[in-house]
């Protein structure tokens, strides 16, 4: 997996500066499109980390 | 055989020795009569009920919860004589005991440490949007644990739970919570935020969260805490004294996480929502196009108009100066032989009249000046 470095909250990150880059009162459509691809694949890459990934728990004991 | 003879001293450290191990400690439950602090450090009551009374010392330091007097409670005690020869119980632990001294510790504890401001909404914090470590203070064994975690795993995954095991009744679980917390606190990267459940219990056992120095704890803690203890309807202090109170150990988890499955639907609306802004884009683009077109056709048209008017005022003025025109009317037209308008002759000059139906050529007989 290419993107098995970022997390999913850096996915997440990524995903809304995308958003975000649509929210101009102008958009570059032809931009729009690459724009558009590379949230599509983002919020697959998430969807599939969200899917797969279980949660790590570790005990610790108090002292008594 | 002859009995053993002491000194004062003597008699009174033999007399603390036995009872130190017959009774290391008593559990002794009773009345609080004649409450009061000494010095601002030392504490004095006397437990009783309808036939007897003891009389107990403690440190103000280890009193946890506020006491008055009337009140029931359960004390654990060194039992002692003094070097005075009074007996007296050296309190170590003590716990409200009934749901009515419950309820008044809980008030008058409350009273004092809202009037200190922990519980003030300034102080909170607001929670991480999305933790990947989370720090949780509970009993593995509990419930409310197992629905906490199972809770979190539903949610959402990939991140690191790290759980500090304590007690969550009794009079040791302050104590070790306290120890969670701070190890939390202490760590060289904390966890981004603290959740210390427990599931439902009776009054007495969650009186453990009403204990004043956990109390203070949550609140001067530096990774912000969310607390899930008891049922829907239980407030304790720890409650009021953390950022975010959820009622239960589930809806703990529900706050702290958002849940995947929406978190999936919302990607899928968002870049539905992107289509949709592009596509708005291209329309209005599209509008601005025909809308500026349709506005130059309407000048071209407005100006062919303009044009056309001015032609057929021009037309109607050069047909009134039309010279055939003012012949009809009757007037005539004199020309020379060259053809040239004549104002002037002489006689004998031939001139051509032309007037509306004729061509009449003609010889001057006389003339005269007007």
């Amino acid at each position: 997996m290419s993107k098995a470095n970022k997390s999913i909250k850096e996915l997440m990150d990524e995903f809304e500066s995308v958003v975000a880059w649509f929210e101009a009162d102008e958009i570059d459509v032809e931009k729009a499109i690459t724009q558009y691809e590379k949230g599509a694949k983002l919020a697959d890459e998430i969807k599939k980390q969200l899917s797969d990934a279980k949660n790590r728990i570790e005990v610790l004991n108090a002292k008594s | 055989m002859s009995e053993a003879v002491f000194d004062v001293s003597g008699a009174i450290a033999v007399l603390n020795q036995s009872l130190e191990q017959i009774f290391p400690t008593m559990t002794i439950v009773g009345e609080v009569a004649s409450f009061k602090v000494n010095q601002g450090k030392w504490v004095f009551f006397d437990l009783k009920d309808d036939d007897g009374s003891l009389g107990c010392f403690m440190s103000l330091y280890s009193l946890r919860t506020p006491i008055e007097d009337g009140m029931m409670i359960k004390i654990v005690a060194r039992p002692k004589i003094t070097n005075w020869g009074k007996f007296s119980l050296t309190v170590e632990q003590i716990q409200p005991v009934g749901e009515g001294s419950l309820k008044k510790a809980f008030e008058l504890l409350r009273a004092k440490l809202a009037g200190e401001g922990l519980f003030a909404p300034e102080r909170k914090r607001l929670l991480p949007e999305l933790p990947s470590r989370i720090g949780v203070v509970s009993s593995t064994d509990a419930a409310g644990y197992k629905d906490f975690i199972k809770i979190l795993g539903a949610r959402f995954g990939g991140l690191k739970i790290e759980v500090y095991h304590t007690l969550v009744q009794g009079l040791d679980a302050p104590e070790q919570i306290m120890q969670g917390i701070e190890h939390f606190n202490e760590m060289a990267r904390p966890p981004e935020v603290i959740a210390l459940v427990r599931g439902g219990g009776s009054a007495d056992d969650l009186a453990a969260f009403n204990d004043e120095p956990l109390v203070r704890k949550i609140a001067a803690s530096r990774v912000p805490i969310v607390t899930g203890i008891g049922h829907e309807v239980d407030t304790t202090l720890s409650d009021l004294a953390a950022d975010v109170r959820a009622s239960t150990p589930s809806n703990a988890a529900e706050i702290l996480l958002p849940d995947k499955r929406e978190l999936m639907a919302g990607l899928d609306a968002s870049l539905k929502h992107l289509i949709v802004k592009t596509e708005n884009q291209l329309n209005a683009a599209e509008r601005r196009v025909d809308d500026t077109l349709s506005s130059l056709l309407n000048r071209l048209n407005l100006a062919a108009e303009k044009t056309e008017n001015q032609l057929k005022g021009l037309t109607t003025l050069l047909e009134q100066l039309n010279p055939e025109r003012i012949l009809r009317r009757g007037y005539a037209l004199v020309y020379d032989a060259n053809g040239q308008v004549v104002c002037e002759a002489d006689v004998g000059d031939n001139l051509r009249i032309e007037t509306n139906k004729m061509l009449i050529e003609t010889e001057v007989k006389n003339v005269k000046s007007k």
